[in-house]
């Protein structure tokens, strides 16, 4: 096993497959950056060129692009508010206001350093889980994965409002996406709901102008409202001095970085779960590790933990997604599936093989993900700079050039008007979502998820009826569930108490 | 804000119900979904209501995870600058729409920063030309991005 990975790494440290790499680096750099543009739709672009490479030639091109994307999305996030990657939206909710706050280069530190320590843990999970993460896999049928899910959205609608009533509010935002969701084709009868007689709507709403639309938009409005740059009128911080803080940051809050990021690996590891639940679980990790109500209430206006926990999650879920991907062939995710396509191009069978006879190419797989995300940090780090002076700019000028890049990305959905109509109706509704209180994320987590959660429901009732409920690891899930929507009322019951609470 | 927030609520009540209305002509397979997520909608939306109308007023003292807006600017200023971007966006938007991406990105760009941002011709100019570089090079030259064209030029038959 130890020769296999050190003959994995020499596979990566071919002159040609580090160039490859590099090019890979360089498109998922741009990838991650340009928002909308997705890392799978980007996967699936390069594959073709991909076939006369070797395997671990085709992996560290394709991964290295797929690493790097999932790192940069981060960067758009913190700057404009607008979700470099799909994955990378939970980033926004404090990494924002902390670049609004004169602190882009603290939050660019920690969400890179961050990101940095998550992939590696990423790619430590997936060279030690290999052997033993069969198991796991297989006991989780559609019953535990409805279940997943439906944690996945309480733990976040648990902490998206002001007390009492705004749980309220957190929950009916959640059901509204999981309502969103449902437009389109229904997967088990082939009926159209909700189509309004359009053809556009036939395939449901994409999730790129949705998701830009409802979080970059009112951000945009935001920045005209004060006509000022992003980050106020506020003298620029010494950036490296604060990149540096925001690197400290990550190690200050390290056990905060390793939960998340085994948050990150477990939901990869679930088939189809992705990484738009995993940042978003992470996330409400960050929160409820709060120390008290008082403590929670820096969520969401600029906590360095709100970024940490999202951007370890994000990367470390790569090395989970690969597991069950190369082990099963069972792909984590719509990017692990398109690389299950490389695996067949290459004439490779994930399983039993991929851990024997192919193990060399594995590792290389782990290599990769360490390597690209190493280099593709410093080489941010070196120029986060010059990226932070962004948020001086005057507002006046920034605001058209984020306005293409968020409408062109948008068009990338589907090619059509009607996604740019999408991204300005969401937009207007994310605007009153933030100015009446009512929270965008729990809307954003059940809008990704309403579809698989659809599917897991259908397959749980007609398979086992409702006796699904019973199933001792759903039972376990249904009590987390219900531990993370009692929590928030527990802390605060305690605080008035007045005992100190610690999650 | 509370009058905002009741209308908000009812709005959401109006999308429910429209679900379920439309659910109930469905079969029940696809009903089933829809039905069980807008039922609690409308419950918990008009909890809200009820509470936005009847109960005290709300004391902003818990956690929350949610952006907000800045407060530093008059309120009628503020509102006349909400309306401005937004008809820049849907500017924006009929610009694509009749003239296609291509024609209608650095005539965006000219027009805001002209005209909103009153930036100086030379760098209102310098900075449409830089923007336009990089959506060209990007997008179509690099990514191959196929964009539509204009409603005008296809009316023209160009």
């Amino acid at each position: 096993m130890f020769e296999a990975l050190i003959d994995g790494l020499f596979l990566v440290l071919q002159w040609k497959a580090f160039t490859l790499m590099l090019v890979g680096m360089g498109l998922g750099f741009m990838v991650g950056l340009l928002p909308g543009i997705g890392g799978p739709a980007t996967l699936a672009l390069m594959l073709p060129f991909v076939f006369k490479m070797s395997p671990a030639e085709a992996f560290a091109f394709l991964l290295g692009m797929h690493a790097v994307a999932a790192t940069t999305g981060d960067i758009t996030s913190v700057l404009f508010g607008v979700p470099g990657e799909g994955l990378s939206a939970a980033v926004v909710v404090d990494g924002h206001p902390m670049a609004k706050r004169g602190e882009a280069g603290r939050a660019l530190g920690a969400a890179l350093m961050s990101s940095l320590l998550g992939a590696l843990i990423g790619a430590v999970a997936l060279a030690l889980a290999i052997p033993i993460v069969r198991p796991l896999v297989l006991t989780f049928g559609s019953p535990e994965l409805f279940m997943l899910s439906i944690l996945g959205i309480s733990c976040i609608t648990s902490l998206s409002g002001l007390g009492a009533r705004g749980q309220i509010r957190g929950f009916a935002m959640g059901l509204l996406g999981l309502l969103f969701s449902t437009i389109g084709q229904e997967r088990q009868a082939g009926s159209l709901r909700f189509d309004m007689g359009l053809m556009y709507l036939w395939d449901g709403l994409d999730l790129v102008p949705v998701l830009v639309g409802i979080f970059a938009i009112p951000e945009i409005v935001d920045l005209a409202v004060r006509g000022t740059a992003i980050a106020g009128d506020r003298q620029p911080e010494n950036l490296q001095a604060g990149v540096v803080e925001g690197v400290k940051d990550t190690f200050r809050h390290f056990w905060l970085v390793f939960r998340c990021s085994a948050v990150g690996v477990f939901v990869g590891i679930m088939p189809g779960a992705g990484g738009g639940v995993a940042q978003w679980m992470a996330y409400a990790h960050s929160v409820q590790s709060a120390k008290d109500a008082r403590d929670r209430e820096r969520f969401g206006k600029g906590d360095v933990r709100g970024v940490l926990g999202p951007g370890a999650a994000n990367n470390s879920k790569e090395g989970g997604e690969l597991i069950p991907t190369v082990a099963f062939g069972v792909p984590g995710s719509g990017a692990m599936a398109i690389l299950l396509g490389a695996f067949m191009i290459m004439g490779l069978l994930p399983g039993p093989e991929m851990l024997t006879k192919h193990l060399a190419v594995t590792y290389s797989m782990v290599w990769t993900l360490v390597i690209a995300n190493v280099i593709a940090v410093v080489l941010c780090l070196f120029i986060l700079n010059q990226l932070a002076k962004v948020t001086y700019i005057k507002g006046g000028l920034i605001i058209p050039v984020v306005l293409l890049l968020v409408f062109v990305g948008s068009y990338t959905a589907n090619g059509q008007i009607a996604d740019l109509i999408v991204t300005f109706l969401f937009g207007l509704l994310g605007y009153f979502m933030v100015l009446l209180g009512w929270p965008r994320p729990p809307f954003v987590l059940g809008f990704v998820l309403g579809k698989l959660i659809e599917t897991y429901l259908f397959i749980s009732v007609s398979r086992y009826g409702f006796s699904w409920l019973t199933h001792p690891i759903v039972i376990i899930l249904i009590m987390l569930t219900a531990l993370v929507i009692a929590y928030p009322f527990i802390q605060e019951h305690r605080q008035r108490s007045g005992r100190p609470v610690h999650a | 804000m509370r009058r905002g927030r009741i209308l908000f609520s009812l709005f959401l009540i109006a999308v429910a119900a429209y679900a379920v209305y439309s659910a109930s002509a469905w079969s029940f397979k696809a009903a089933l979904f829809p039905l069980s997520v807008s039922i609690p909608l409308i419950a918990l939306t008009a909890a809200q209501l009820l509470l936005d109308l009847f109960g005290k007023a709300e004391t902003a003292n818990g956690p929350s995870v949610e952006l907000e807006f800045g407060a530093d600017v008059a309120p009628d200023v503020a509102r006349r600058r909400v309306i401005d971007i937004f008809l820049w966006i849907i500017g924006f938007i009929l610009l694509v729409f009749f003239l296609g991406f291509p024609i209608a990105v650095p005539l965006f760009i000219l027009s805001y920063l002209r005209l909103q941002s009153r930036e100086s011709w030379w760098r209102s100019v310098s900075l449409t030309a830089i923007a336009w570089g990089f959506f060209y090079g990007v997008f179509e030259r690099l990514i191959h991005l196929r964009f539509e064209e204009g409603w005008i030029q296809a009316w023209l038959g160009m």
